[in-house]
């Protein structure tokens, strides 16, 4: 071997890069990369919270949510809180939109739990202990088993003492402290006997609801906008069920929360009602719970006309009483779904794409310079660069979407023109210009150093806002394009400098 | 390809490097006002053309459903009009072509049902590929104030650490402003070209950032700190490495928006190339103008 092409070879920058590249690729043998999933398929969602909420609340939120998408069986989740208000649910292996969907429901059906019982809030969602496998038996009743918290336990105990088959409620997400305006015959149904269970003489849902909530319900007769605004001072927001849809917007046009549910044909006033507040139940206290010992394992049962239907209420109790109780609202406000085959096809053509864009800078490089000696170690030392920054995703479980291409993309677009630099500034030391003064070519090197630490520092300094405090998307798109950087001025750019002042023969 | 010789010095032919730098020779002789005047003026015309016609936001920021079929090809006018029938709103139908795919995409408002679109889709395309996404408006606006901050801030950070390196208002306003420039353009092209703004796009406006101070600071640096050459001498050299660096990234930029069906990777390749074309401009005319004046005004003598 001769002298020259040992001294690369054992030059500190050569073996960096090669250290860095073996251990990437043995990175990228044991650990396969994993892929976005607007890459490999899956559904990524985007939830809202109600209301800003601190750091303690959203780690409550994003366990809760963990739980509740466990419950269901769903594998590949990751859940992320960005900021105060957003959190990003993404689930891979989702095949079909019909799942998508159903997930999407999940999390905007999980919500704040509330056990009511005689007008008095006795538990919530954190009251939950346990809950039970549910069972179905061949009758279609169900029951769904579960443990309280002592203290629930205790003001239950009390609250329910000798009052055997009065109805305990359950509810997810009533509408707490707001003004319900409902139509003659519903209004009359919730201050009927209907929701009593079996005692006639409780007091009706409408009292239970507007003692335990503070919901005021009045019935309809043609009150004007105005009328309903005054009515519903103080309330944090307004229910309106089934009168003139004209309403919705004049309300909302004054700056209030208004949810409206219309009327549909087929479905009966009680629906519209246990819709309307999230009612669970009610259910008939049993004669043991009515002793006045407090029980911490107490079970909630039902019958359904069918297996299925009895399945389908279980289970939502059963997910309901799991997931516990989320300390605020959440609704998705933005869903992408991407089936797996589709994202399949996107992968191999993201690997095309790659393999086409890099011959292309080596046809480039060679048309410029009609030397193969500069347009190889050009295009390797890019290839060289994305193996090493795959690598480093694949160690540190980065899941690579599209925008985290795109970064790839740019680091590697402004590596070859880092590299373009380094080579020109080697040549111009050549014959037609030598009879100015030739710089040596460690004063040369210097200069193509200065314009890549610079152009290096301003894309570091303007893409680190973006990965610290941004959410969505743009993330992975910053983290890629500052780690390229980083990777081509800390080991490719110093290593192919080497080589190209080997093969150019100006060391 | 031979085998290399290493004691020979392998370099590009001087006739290739000759006739390169006679090519972009027009440049070094034109004249410093000129090259002030019309990149300012094609600037004007971005923004004038922004005023009328700025890009129209994608879904992402403003909210609303788009479904794509992969493996569908279609009348997209008919289909549109079909589907808006059958749905009862109005959608917007788009045809996409790529290498071993082609599709459409279909656009309909907040709210709607994509589900009830793709069961549609379904009973005609049975065996087209689907996926969908949908975006609520108050979402939309959180993106859209955060593209908007993200650009705002990567700018200014963008701003500092060029003058941290350069320490001279002149130069280093001029790189600031050619950035402004190469964004305005790449903005304005992309309204003309019907390209929406979405967090793709924002991301590759940002990556704008990235290319222009590379360019921007291999010239400055050549004309303001390399005082063995005369100006024309360096210009030409730098524009000459300039030339190499973009022709290499608008040809692997191209290629990937030819193969890419992706429809974020194919709209950041071309804001890219819009951008990287602005670039050249800004660059070597509108920098190269302002700092051959500057030089004209303060002679390269002792310090830089």
């Amino acid at each position: 071997m001769k002298k020259r092409t040992k001294k690369l070879l054992f030059n500190w920058r050569i073996i960096l890069l090669i250290l860095f590249l073996v251990g990437s690729i043995a990175t990228l043998a044991l650990k396969p990369l994993t892929f976005g999933i607007d890459i490999s398929g899956g559904v990524a969602l985007v939830a809202q919270t109600e209301h800003p909420v601190d750091s303690d609340t959203m780690q409550l939120v994003v366990d809760s949510l963990q739980k509740r998408l466990n419950t269901l069986g769903v594998r590949d989740i990751t859940i992320e809180a960005q900021g105060n208000q957003i959190v990003l649910v993404k689930v891979a292996n989702v095949s079909t939109e019909e799942q998508a969907n159903q997930i999407k429901a999940v999390i905007e059906n999980q919500g704040v739990f509330y056990m009511e019982f005689n007008g008095e809030i006795f538990g919530t969602g954190k009251d939950v202990e346990y809950v039970g496998i549910y069972q179905i038996k061949s009758d279609n009743s169900w029951a769904v088993p579960f443990r309280i918290s002592k203290a629930a336990a205790e003001k239950f105990a009390k609250l329910a003492e000798g009052k055997p088959g009065w109805p305990v409620d359950m509810f997810l997400d009533p509408p707490v402290n707001s003004l319900m305006v409902v139509p003659d015959n519903i209004y009359r149904l919730m201050n009927s006997t209907e929701f009593n269970a079996q005692a006639p003489n409780a007091p009706t849902l409408l009292e239970r609801i507007t003692k335990a909530f503070n919901i005021t319900v009045v019935t309809y007769a043609n009150q004007s906008a105005e009328e309903i605004a005054k009515l519903a001072q103080g309330k944090d927001k307004i229910v309106l069920i089934n009168v003139p849809q004209e309403l919705q917007t004049e309300l909302e046009n004054m700056n209030l929360t208004v949810r409206y549910i219309p009327g549909e044909p087929g479905v009966s006033d009680r629906q519209i009602i246990i819709k309307a507040l999230g009612l669970y139940g009610p259910y008939s206290l049993g004669e043991g719970l009515a002793s006045g010992q407090p029980q911490q394992d107490v079970q909630i049962t039902g019958s359904a006309p069918d297996r299925l239907t009895a399945e389908r209420e279980a289970s939502t109790i059963y997910t309901v009483l799991k997931s516990g109780s989320l300390p605020v609202k959440l609704n998705v406000v933005g869903m992408e779904f991407i089936s797996p085959r589709l994202g399949e096809n996107f992968k191999t053509q993201a690997l095309y794409a790659g393999l086409a864009a890099l011959m292309t800078v080596l046809i480039i490089i060679y048309y410029h310079y009609r030397n193969w000696k500069i347009a190889i170690p050009v295009a390797s030392t890019s290839l060289f660069e994305v193996i090493i920054i795959l690598g480093f995703a694949a160690l540190i479980n980065w899941n690579l979407d599209l925008p985290s291409i795109a970064g790839i993309i740019a680091a590697i677009g402004t590596g070859v023109d880092q590299q373009v630099v380094i080579t020109d500034e080697l040549l111009s030391g050549e014959r037609s210009e030598r009879i100015t003064r030739r710089a040596s070519v460690l004063k040369r090197m210097g200069r193509a150093f200065f314009v890549i630490f610079a152009s290096a520092a301003t894309t570091i300094a303007a893409m680190s806002f973006l990965l610290v405090y941004f959410v969505g998307t743009l993330k992975g798109f910053a983290f890629t394009t500052i780690l390229g950087v980083l990777i081509g001025i800390l080991i490719t750019r110093p290593a192919y400098a080497e080589i190209a002042k080997y093969l150019l023969g100006e060391d | 390809m031979s085998k290399p010789k290493i004691k020979e010095k392998p370099t590009a032919s001087d006739a290739v490097r000759a006739r390169k730098r006679k090519s972009l020779s027009f440049l070094a002789q034109m004249e410093y006002r000129k090259m002030i005047l019309y990149p300012l003026v094609v600037f004007l015309v971005a923004l004038i053309i922004l005023a009328v016609h700025f890009p129209r936001l994608g879904i992402d920021l403003r909210g609303g459903v788009v479904v794509t079929a992969y493996g569908v090809s279609a009348n997209p006018d008919q289909l549109a009009k079909d589907l808006s029938g059958k749905l009862g709103v109005e959608v917007r139908v788009e045809s996409f072509t790529g290498v071993d795919n082609k599709g459409v995409r279909i656009y309909a408002p907040v709210g709607t049902d994509p589900t009830g679109i793709i069961r549609i889709m379904k009973e005609m395309y049975p065996d087209a590929e689907y996926t969908h996404s949908e975006v609520q408006p108050t979402f939309g606006e959180i993106s859209q104030k955060q593209g908007l901050r993200a650009v705002a801030l990567a700018f200014v950070a963008m701003a500092v650490v060029v003058f941290l390196f350069f320490r001279d208002p002149v130069p280093s306003m001029t790189i600031i402003f050619s950035a402004l420039s190469d964004m305005t353009i790449a903005l304005a092209l992309m309204g003309l070209f019907g390209i929406e703004l979405t967090t793709a796009t924002i991301a590759a406006l940002l990556m704008l950032i990235g290319y222009t101070v590379d360019s921007n600071i291999l010239l400055t640096t050549k004309l303001l700190k390399r005082k063995e050459d005369t100006v024309d001498k360096a210009y030409l050299s730098a524009v000459s490495t300039g030339f190499t660096m973009s022709t290499t990234t608008l040809g692997a930029l191209l290629v990937l928006w030819i193969i890419s069906t992706s429809q974020t990777i194919d709209n950041i390749a071309i804001v890219l190339i819009f951008g990287l074309l602005a670039d050249f401009m800004n660059t070597w005319v509108l920098n190269a103008g302002v700092l051959k004046w500057y030089i004209s005004k303060n002679p390269r003598g002792g310090s830089a």
